[in-house]
């Protein structure tokens, strides 16, 4: 081969020149809107950057630190956080597994199926707290009613931290219920049928096929949507927020460091939450991902 | 007895269930929008409306810029999923196709991205956004949520460049196309259902987002949807009819999408799930 000019370098690169080349946006924009502002958050979580005060920014070591650990909203923000994980993760799976099996049934016409586990995906959260915060509306909403119409006594929801919590848990598994089936139901539409009729003839009940067959096969897929799922369940946001309770009772750690960061214009004490967030869901990915390896091994 | 629970049955029965979780909330929030103020205050509450009014819309649009909210919404989403195609085209291509070490690596460097808590990004980023002036601009938003979109677009892509043939890509050249013109010219138009589905994922996800936009853009000129809808509750009211109307509204473009291309969406989401 002959040897390259400098002319065909440059104008008509390697196989591998050109792959960096094309992926130089890519790693150039993670590299600045990802981990050159986390570079700096870890850094900031060290100093007192009070912008509301104009005072100069001043080097403080682990204060911020100590200071999270006796905070006690900081504790309740994550107590509400934990709790929301705890109650969410796997009531969606639940929900979700329920629905892919519903959804999974051999039905001519696809199209609203498909669409009706579509919606709830693509619904904005902050949309579906609002909606669910008048469907728990003390006087006008429907929950309430049913409860009526059932004889039972209408609560005012939005008055008892516990009964608040509840609510934006119901919310929570609603909206990611839906995507959770729509994973497990392509992971249902992989498992072959003739698994089921052999089980059929060997005389297995139902109940057996779906614990022999049904759910191991679907541990892969379920492990994946879990992940994320656990890992959007620990930075909780959006329904909290559109389903305040009484006072500042059931806010969650990502609301705890919205307020100090923006409301507040407290860096160094935002920063410091936000690292322990980081810190939370690194966590929860290497619980997990040592789970998967577990598993295969 | 055995009559009840036929097979047919079971199966409307399981439809109506699935149908119903999907598509209550957002029926309910349509009669709300409908119900007039009288209608709505009485008990016990009706279901569906019974004189049905369209003050609540008149009152959605003038009590808060809806049509600007919805406007700033199609520009971030569209900006940040144009960005983010682009951006994860060429990355998709070499790590699918082209000759380079430890590919999966550097895919899994990507997606790495999407299980970094946005709310660990929010703080830096408002302060570097504080500082370049940059809060209450387009720009805060859009290149944010480039970022985010990039591993759900890069993975989607890959998998799309990995089913096209290589003969195909090597044809071109031996006919006298560079690498980017057999990209451009051949390798594109077969992956357009991919960058289809990667571009309605990535501008729903734009579109849902809520925590950057409200951190970062409060201001009334640069509000998206998400935002805005929550400015009609004041201190102690909540209006619900203009609230439900003004999320009529805010949910049409969405719903429209997904019923277009709902069976892209639904390979999109579960591709990118079960590779990921």
């Amino acid at each position: 081969m002959n040897k390259r000019t400098l002319y065909d370098r440059i104008f008509d690169p390697g196989e591998t020149a050109l792959a960096w080349v094309l992926l130089t946006p890519a790693l150039l924009f993670i590299a600045l809107i990802v981990v050159y502002p986390v570079a700096t958050l870890v850094i900031n979580s060290f100093f007192d950057i009070r912008l509301s005060r104009g005072l100069p920014v001043a080097f403080v070591g682990f204060d911020n630190y100590a200071a999270a650990f006796s905070d006690t909203m900081f504790w309740r923000a994550v107590k509400n956080t934990l709790i929301i994980t705890i109650v969410t993760v796997p009531g969606a799976l639940v929900v979700g597994l329920g629905l892919a099996m519903l959804a999974n049934m051999p039905f001519k016409i696809r199209g609203p199926i498909r669409l009706a586990l579509l919606l709830p995906w693509a619904m904005p959260l902050a949309f579906v707290g609002l909606i669910f915060a008048w469907f728990f509306h003390s006087e006008y909403g429907i929950i309430n009613d049913i409860i009526r119409r059932l004889g039972g006594e209408p609560k005012i929801w939005f008055n008892s931290p516990s009964l608040t919590m509840m609510a934006i848990c119901i919310a929570t598994i609603w909206k990611t219920s839906s995507f959770m089936a729509l994973i497990l139901l392509a992971g249902l539409q992989t498992i072959p049928s003739s698994l089921y009729e052999a089980a059929e003839v060997d005389g297995a009940s139902k109940w057996t096929q779906f614990r022999e067959i049904t759910l191991p096969l679907l541990v892969p897929s379920m492990l994946v949507a879990l992940i994320f799922r656990t890992l959007t369940a620990i930075q909780s946001f959006d329904i909290p927020f559109s389903m305040p309770g009484p006072g500042e009772e059931s806010q969650t750690l990502a609301m705890y460091i919205q307020l100090n960061t923006v409301d507040y214009l407290d860096l160094g004490y935002g920063s410091t939450l936000a690292v322990f967030m980081f810190l939370l869901s690194m966590a929860t990915t290497t619980v997990y991902l040592r789970y998967v390896r577990g598993d295969k091994d | 007895m055995n009559n009840l629970f036929t097979a047919k049955r079971l199966r409307w029965f399981a439809a109506g269930i699935v149908i119903i979780n999907g598509f209550f909330p957002a029926l309910w929030i349509l009669f709300t929008s409908l119900k007039g103020e009288i209608e709505l205050t009485a008990k016990p509450i009706t279901y569906w409306p019974q004189n049905p009014v369209l003050t609540n819309y008149i009152a959605a649009f003038n009590d808060q810029p809806l049509p600007g909210y919805l406007l700033n919404s199609v520009i971030v989403a569209g900006l940040s999923m144009c960005l983010a195609l682009f951006i994860s085209t060429l990355a998709a291509y070499a790590i699918a196709r082209l000759n380079l070490k430890r590919r999966n690596l550097i895919l899994t460097g990507i997606i790495a991205v999407s299980m970094f808590p946005l709310v660990t990004l929010m703080v830096p980023l408002f302060e570097i956004m504080r500082g370049l002036g940059l809060l209450n601009s387009y720009t805060a938003l859009v290149l944010p949520y480039t970022v985010l979109n990039l591993p759900i677009c890069t993975l989607v892509l890959v998998s799309f460049f990995q089913d096209i043939p290589r003969d195909i890509e090597n044809a071109a050249m031996i006919d006298g196309c560079t690498r980017m013109g057999a990209l451009w010219h051949v390798v594109m138009p077969l992956a357009a259902p991919g960058v289809f589905t990667a571009g309605i994922l990535a501008f729903v996800n734009a579109w849902d987002e809520f925590l950057l936009s409200m951190s970062m853009n409060a201001a009334v000129a640069y509000r998206t949807l998400p935002v805005g809808i929550q400015m009609y509750q004041g201190e102690f009211s909540f209006p619900w009819p203009t609230i439900s109307a003004a999320l009529v509204v805010a949910l049409i473009p969405v719903v429209t999408v997904i019923l277009i291309f709902q069976e892209r969406v639904v390979s999109g989401l579960t591709s990118g799930g079960l590779k990921g």
